[in-house]
């Protein structure tokens, strides 16, 4: 096989050039899973674990018609190419392919297996990399698949102003998009989210997006989200939440940091997230005085910035609570149960069905 | 007699492609996901139960999210499990404590109160009692002989624990009706429990940790509580795992009992993993075909790791199985052909070499033999159910969630079936002394 390629003038020790082939051609040169062997299996694209929902995720954008991949497969060669000067940084490259594929897929495997599955004449750009040895090779893959990853809270605050995103990212940018509202519009929590254009925050937008995507995906924003004025209920929703939460604490908000206050900590957020929930699923409620009811009862309970917890046999100081998994679960267990023990008293006063009755058969 | 299904998450996605194998980009676990009372249209089963430990909390890790646990706990057991239809109405929610879950610990780690309210909150129907897994059973003791130090204390928990339980559920004024769970290590000691059970005022018992025990075992129990409950006392198995055996337990007058193994049958049995009726009372079983996603598949996995097969080769073969498989379903291809494409792609999973390399393994023969019988017969085409009129072959490929929890949806509407034909016997056949003779007759 041959193609027409340009050529980098990078190092003298190796040549580098640039081509644009069929994804099927690709495949066809150079194989996936080769380097696999040589280097105890962890190379090996097919290897990784969800490395199906990957493929899955580029093939759907790739079956779009307006789909571009300006980002080239790296494919590098040890042998059995031959390169042809042609005029000053044009070369021409042949391929001996009598002993099968003597390339081997650097960088884009996940790309590359997604476009064999795809039924269009997809050409990409194909870098070249001709190495002295296999020992080289190694070391160009481990560079080049060893990069530093954009920080997650700039691509996050980004996702909102880009369309058309696979589901996972979609609802991860509703959360930021919300997230973004609550930070920069008229509500409780202006100013208080620490973001990247925001580093004055306080509470981590990582946090906060996570208590959003929970809602979005199995809590009361589901529905909210799909009604008219979806957005701005969500925001108003949170809003009155917090505003309600700094009324029923104010010690513990203002002036507060999450060093100095559980309360703007990571594990305080992500247990009143629940709070809200339980409140909103289970008592409806939606303004700041409905919050208000309902967080009365937790009022003498916490220990946001002094004091101990009890928590269900445990008792902890106010500042050993820690935004690690278990801790999170502890003190959501702790408040919820609270919560939920008032519900049911308040129920008692007042007995209404605790499920939406479904009508009667006939 | 009813027949009570133990779910744990058993949904499948109605918009998965079989030829693209792939739901929806779009696809939201659960919530677009369909029970299979919704699949079906219809509920093959008279209830569902439901342990806390599926569940799972903050102690406990559950097969729930802890996103779906909290949905569970605020919207209730009903409504999450899609049962709030009026066609659905009828049927039973049951909760237990999933005494598996924490069958290392020295105590449940639920008090009776909390499991009283979890059931109320979430509205149960009914509600077992927090039992204590013993071990050790042993049918030849008499009387309270024997058991273990250790089973006496769980043999104590579990009492005390139904005591408590029941106060707690009457204190509040529960909606569920409360089960008392038998625990013991002889039928004898099953039967004391039983006797103080009712005597707290319980008149439906549920029978724990069966799980293990073969049937003649599990029918000593029942006969020696038989005997020493009242007539009216209701009895309810507990993860009844012999639930194909159910027709020879028809004399112990069961109310319900709970299972999943229809369902999980579907993928935890290496042969009898589809079902349809059979002559008679009877099932009949066939072997579904395992085709596993190349670049999925753990063992396929390991393989290309090590070198000994490309990733390449395993994706072409798959794809080739499968192919057959299709037109073999269409009458396009020819029964040894389709098989033979199936072989090949199975020795690397099976026998991890090639094809040519073990074509005459004791192993690939009795995968050929079954895999005839089941390609011979075209069982997915004897059924009418909704799934196989749907997925038809694909029904029967051994292959991911997608298809594997089908197949498994499928054998509950035939087991279902099979339930309402023991039924229709039971009513004509008088049930005397069947238990004596029964128990004699395995002895
Ligand atoms: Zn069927």
């Amino acid at each position: 096989m041959t193609y027409l390629a340009v050529c980098a003038q990078q190092s003298s020790e190796h040549k580098v050039l640039s081509f644009a082939a069929k994804a099927a051609d690709v495949l066809r040169f150079a194989t996936i899973d080769r380097i696999g062997r040589d280097a105890q299996g962890e190379l090996n694209g097919f290897q990784r674990p969800q490395v199906a929902a990957h493929i899955r995720e580029i093939r759907d954008y790739l079956e779009k018609p307006d789909a571009v991949l300006p980002n080239p497969i790296v494919v590098a060669f040890t042998e059995r190419v031959s390169v042809e000067e042609l005029e000053t940084g044009v070369v021409r490259l042949s391929i001996d392919m009598s002993a099968g594929a003597p390339g081997l897929v650097v960088d884009g495997q996940q790309r590359l297996s997604a476009l064999a599955d795809l039924d269009r004449d997809f050409q990409v750009f194909v870098s070249a990399l001709i190495c002295r040895d296999e020992a080289e090779l190694r070391r160009q893959f481990v560079l080049i698949n060893n990069t530093k990853p954009l920080p997650k809270s700039l691509i996050y605050e980004l996702l909102p102003t880009v369309g058309d995103l696979p589901p996972r990212l979609s609802r991860r940018s509703t959360a930021s998009d919300l997230t973004a509202r609550l930070n920069f519009e008229n509500t409780a929590l202006r100013g208080y989210i620490k973001q990247h254009t925001c580093p004055e925050g306080i509470i981590a937008d990582t946090v906060m997006q996570k208590i959003i995507m929970e809602s979005l995906s199995n809590g009361v924003m589901r529905e909210l989200i799909r009604g008219p004025k979806g957005v701005e209920r969500c925001v108003r929703l949170v809003s009155n939440f917090f505003e309600a939460v700094k009324k029923t604490w104010p010690e513990a908000w203002h002036g507060q940091k999450p060093n100095s206050s559980r309360l703007l900590h990571g594990a305080g957020i992500q247990a009143m997230g629940d709070v809200m929930e339980v409140l909103a699923e289970r008592a409806g409620a939606r303004s700041v005085e409905d919050f208000r009811d309902g967080l009365a009862s937790l009022k003498d309970k916490t220990a946001w910035t002094s004091g101990e917890w009890h928590l269900e046999g445990e008792v902890r100081r106010w500042n050993s609570l820690q935004n690690v998994n278990r801790d999170v679960a502890l003190l959501k267990h702790y408040l919820v149960g609270l919560v939920k023990a008032d519900l049911r008293r308040k129920a008692k006063l007042a007995p209404a069905p605790l499920l939406e009755s479904t009508p009667a058969p006939s | 007699m009813k027949f009570i299904f133990a779910d744990s998450l058993d949904y499948v996605d109605p918009a998965f492609d079989f030829i693209a194998d792939r739901s929806p980009a779009e696809r939201q676990p659960y919530w677009d996901d369909a029970y299979p009372h919704e699949i079906l249209g219809y509920a093959p089963y008279d209830g569902v139960l439901v342990s806390r430990g599926i569940v799972g909390d903050h102690r406990v890790k559950g097969k729930y999210t802890a996103s779906q646990a909290r949905r569970f706990r605020l919207v209730g057991a009903r409504k999450f499990l899609r049962l709030d239809k009026p066609e659905f109405a009828h049927l039973e929610i049951f909760g237990d404590c999933g005494a598996f879950t924490y069958v290392q610990d020295e105590r449940p780690p639920y008090t009776p109160a909390e499991m009283a309210e979890f059931y109320d909150e979430c509205g149960f129907t009914h509600g077992a009692s927090v039992d204590h897994i013993i071990f050790d059973f042993d049918a030849g003791l008499v009387g309270m002989a024997g058991g273990s130090a250790e089973a006496r204390q769980r043999f104590d928990i579990t009492l005390e624990n139904a005591e408590g339980f029941l106060r707690e559920a009457r204190a509040m004024d529960a909606d569920f009706t409360p089960l008392g769970v038998v625990q013991g290590w002889s039928p004898d000691s099953m039967a004391d429990a039983a006797r103080r059970l009712v005597a707290m005022g319980y008149d439906y018992l549920a029978l724990g940790g069966m799980v293990p025990l073969k049937s003649p075992e599990i029918k000593l129990c029942l006969e020696a509580i038989r005997h020493a409950v009242p007539a009216s006392t209701r009895l309810h198995i507990l993860g009844f795992a012999k639930a194909d055996d159910i027709d020879s337990f028809h004399g112990y007058d069961i109310s319900s009992f709970d299972t999943t193994s229809p369902l999980i049958r579907a993928f935890k049995d290496a042969k009898q993993n589809y079902y349809l009726p059979g002559d008679g009372l009877a099932l009949r079983y066939f072997t579904s075909i395992r085709v596993p996603q190349a670049i999925e598949n753990p063992k396929l996995q390991r393989a290309v790791k090590k070198g000994m097969f490309r990733a390449e080769d395993l994706v072409r073969l798959e794809a080739l199985a499968l192919g057959a498989l299709r037109a073999f379903d269409r009458d396009e291809a020819e029964l040894e052909e389709t098989l033979h494409h199936v072989l090949v792609y199975s020795a690397p999973l099976f026998e991890e070499k090639p094809h040519e390399d073990c074509k005459d393994s004791p192993t690939l023969a009795r995968l050929a033999q079954r895999y005839r019988a089941t390609l011979t017969e075209r069982p997915w085409k004897q059924c009418s159910c909704k799934i196989c009129r749907d997925a038809a072959i694909d029904v029967i490929i051994f292959r991911g969630s997608n298809r594997n929890k089908r197949r498994g949806i499928h054998n509950l509407a035939v087991y279902q079936d099979h339930i309402e034909r023991l039924d229709l016997k039971r009513a004509v056949e008088p049930s005397d002394d069947l238990p004596r003779r029964l128990c004699a007759a395995e002895q």
